[in-house]
């Protein structure tokens, strides 16, 4: 046994004594009372405290039961009748347990006062009882309630009256502590979450114990034995009271009956778990189904999720419903985080965290490979958005500089044409330098369009491809059920699809025709060309095909070439939208 | 447009490069055309052409502040309004139906510009 156990066994065993000697002073004082049914609930309290702080070293709420024995039981000493026991026994006996109970009740399960409210609503009960028992140690004399052998005493200030109407004063006040106190309960509940809901369920049936024992007291007498009924009343008082330290320490320790779940958890995790899986596991343990598991990035100062998609840590506790964060580490380092109700058991969560060990890093594993990927796919998506941006500026600089140029030539060329229309030899000259001038025109205005097709920024993708069908050799046709505009990279990737499949088309399919059939469902853009030529198609050979789809898979799409049994060939990119 | 048959018609020429507008304007001017004006931005020429009210308002597409199919809602094209022509240096295909349903009278390339396509377009027989 520790030197920690020994130590609680002695104090064990010293209140034993208090509580049955009290008793012993009691009988031999002749007080008429059930003497085993009084020490009862001072037994409970006893043993419940001593449990809870092995237990739960760290929490309150056994000193506070150690506490409630120790005032409870100054009373029954009260009837020694050596000097001044008598007085303190009177007041403090009578007046601190119920503040020490309403502590208790509020500080569930953790021990600990949360908010302002509840701290002045326990300052208060202490503050009134307190006073209490100071008027009544000060103006208590056992001698004048019939104390032969009481020679002295500490009331400075001896007054019945002044005893009865602290008494009462403490009773009217008591009704309003009461209200206090239950509103602070209340609110309790309504601010917690689920878990904590789970966990105040005890306080809720100790409360209504402490009411129902309270009403109760109303019937009883301060003399049970002159009135039967009021003495049977009393009996059944000290009897539920019983019950209170039970329940509390039941509340205390079930976070350790909840343990025999992580026994189900390591079952759970003996088998490959599916991505995100893991994160079911360990809210089912934990009983919080909102849990989330972060992990962290290997030589990076940041979390993912399971899918590899950054995240961040919440911030550090600034209200009640604000979540905990749980970092599980290995050999000092980070592997990943809980995210969990506040009011879990951190013990219990770290037991969790310590079985699913092996998973949790495989599944960081597994989410640093995810995120890696997520990486490059967003930096070559960055890398092919960065290419259509030059390529519009190539465009728009093609547009502003050498075609405009070549317009105004144009224009100049045309007059001089018709200034030298006496002279035939110049205007054949010009004729021709006229026609040349057209051509290159024509080329230019052709080249910008492969650069960066204008048509697509000003009318969206519907009408690029049915421009880029105007121009195609082949007849094609275009099917689109949809007219409004897409994000650019989209457009941009589906236009460069049709335009490339069609110039294949063209080139090698020998074809006599194709379709372009464009539709969105379900948030995904599907694009298809179809031709009726050769077929033989594929995407793993030949740079086009192959750029194409790493154009596709760069906003998070599909390709697929399709060479049907019944020939022709068919082209298949289907991109989300959103992407 | 609000020359009367036989009448001098009275043109805008609304382009951001000088070269071009000096060259239109002496292509129309001895074409027997009279330009009342220049602007080289949108704002500009919606302005100059309220001020002005010419006939025939040649109209670039791309201009630095608004677009020309901008200009064109504001300015108008219905009856006591400036036949608006549309002009560019691409092609009509790279705007596809946006030409048609903007209210302008027609599109001229530049490159083909003429006192002959010009008077095609206002006549409502030009490309």
């Amino acid at each position: 046994m520790t030197k920690r156990r020994w130590g609680l066994f002695a104090l064990g065993i010293t209140l034993l004594g208090w509580v049955i000697g009290g008793e012993w002073v009691s009988i031999h004082a002749l007080v008429p009372e059930n003497h085993f049914i009084d020490a009862l609930p001072g037994l409970s309290f006893l043993v419940a405290g001593i449990v809870a702080l092995d237990r739960r070293p760290g929490n309150c709420i056994g000193w506070l039961m150690i506490a409630y024995v120790v005032v409870s039981y100054l009373g029954n000493w009260g009837n020694l009748q050596v000097p001044v026991v008598p007085a303190i026994g009177g007041s403090i006996g009578q007046q601190l347990g119920g503040a020490i109970l309403a502590h208790m009740g509020l500080s569930y399960p953790t021990g600990r006062l949360r908010t302002r409210f509840e701290r002045a609503v326990i300052g208060i009960i202490y503050g009134v009882s307190s006073v209490a028992s100071l008027v009544i140690l000060l103006a208590f004399d056992p001698r004048a309630d019939g104390c032969a052998r009481c020679a002295w005493e500490l009331a400075p200030f001896p007054s019945r009256t002044a005893v009865l109407t602290a008494n009462l004063v403490a009773q009217r006040l008591g009704f309003i502590l009461v209200l206090l106190f239950l509103a602070a309960v209340w609110l309790r509940w309504r601010r917690a979450t689920p878990a904590e809901r789970r966990e105040l369920a005890p306080l809720w049936v100790a409360v209504c114990v402490v009411c129902v024992v309270d009403l109760m007291g109303a019937f009883a007498s301060p003399f049970p034995v002159v009135q039967p009924f009021a003495y049977l009343v009393w009996e059944l008082q000290s009897l539920l009271y019983v019950s209170l330290p039970i329940i509390f320490l039941w509340g205390l320790l079930s976070a350790r009956l909840a343990r025999s779940a992580v026994g189900d958890l390591v079952i759970q995790l003996d088998r490959p778990l599916p991505p995100g899986e893991l994160r079911a596991c360990l809210a089912r343990a934990l009983v919080d189904p909102p849990l989330e598991v972060l992990y962290a990035r290997d030589g990076l100062d940041g979390w993912v999720d399971a899918g590899g998609q950054p995240r961040s840590l919440p911030e550090p506790a600034s209200g009640p419903r604000t979540k905990t964060v749980t970092v599980v580490e290995r050999g000092g380092q980070a592997l990943a985080a809980l995210i969990h109700d506040p009011a879990l058991d951190q013990g219990l969560v770290q037991a969790a965290a310590a079985a699913a060990g092996m998973a949790i890093a495989n599944e960081r594993l597994q989410a640093e490979v995810r995120a890696q990927l997520e990486e490059v796919r967003a930096s070559r998506q960055r890398i092919v958005e960065a290419g259509d941006a030059e390529r519009r500026r190539v465009e728009r600089n093609i547009h502003d500089g050498a075609q405009q140029r070549m317009a105004t030539l144009a224009l100049s060329l045309a007059m001089l044409r018709d200034r030298a229309a006496s002279d035939p030899a110049m205007a054949a000259s010009l004729d021709q330098a006229a026609a040349e001038l057209r051509q290159a025109i024509a080329e230019l205005r052709e080249l910008a369009r492969g650069i960066h097709p204008a048509i697509l920024t000003e009318e969206g993708l519907p009408a690029a491809v049915e421009a880029l069908a105007d121009r195609s050799a082949l007849p094609v046709r275009v099917l689109a059920d949809f007219d409004e505009r897409l994000p650019w990279p989209i457009e941009a990737t589906a236009y460069f699809v049709v335009a490339e499949s069609l110039a294949n088309v063209t080139k090698y399919a020998r074809a006599s025709g194709a379709r372009v059939e464009l539709s969105r469902c379900n948030g995904t853009l599907r694009v298809a060309v179809t031709d009726n030529g050769v077929g033989g198609a594929d995407a793993t050979r030949g740079s086009g095909l192959r750029g194409l789809e790493d154009r596709v898979c760069a906003v998070r799409g599909s390709f697929r070439v399709d060479n049907p049994p019944d020939g022709g060939t068919r082209v298949l990119a289907e991109i989300p939208c959103d992407a | 447009m609000n020359a009367s048959i036989g009448a001098v018609v009275r043109v805008l020429i609304v382009d951001d490069h000088p070269g071009f507008r000096a060259q239109a304007r002496a292509l129309l001017v001895a074409a027997g055309y009279e330009v009342v004006g220049e602007a080289a931005d949108g704002e500009s020429g919606v302005r100059v052409a309220r001020d002005l009210s010419p006939d025939v308002v040649l109209l670039d597409i791309h201009l630095p502040d608004i677009t020309g199919f901008e200009v064109v809602q504001r300015v108008g094209g219905g009856p006591g309004r400036p036949a608006i022509v549309l002009i560019s240096s691409r092609d009509a295909s790279d705007y596809g139906r946006r030409i048609e349903r903007s209210g302008a009278r027609g599109f001229i390339a530049k490159a083909e510009l003429s006192a002959r396509t010009l008077a095609a377009v206002i006549e409502g027989t030009g490309p």
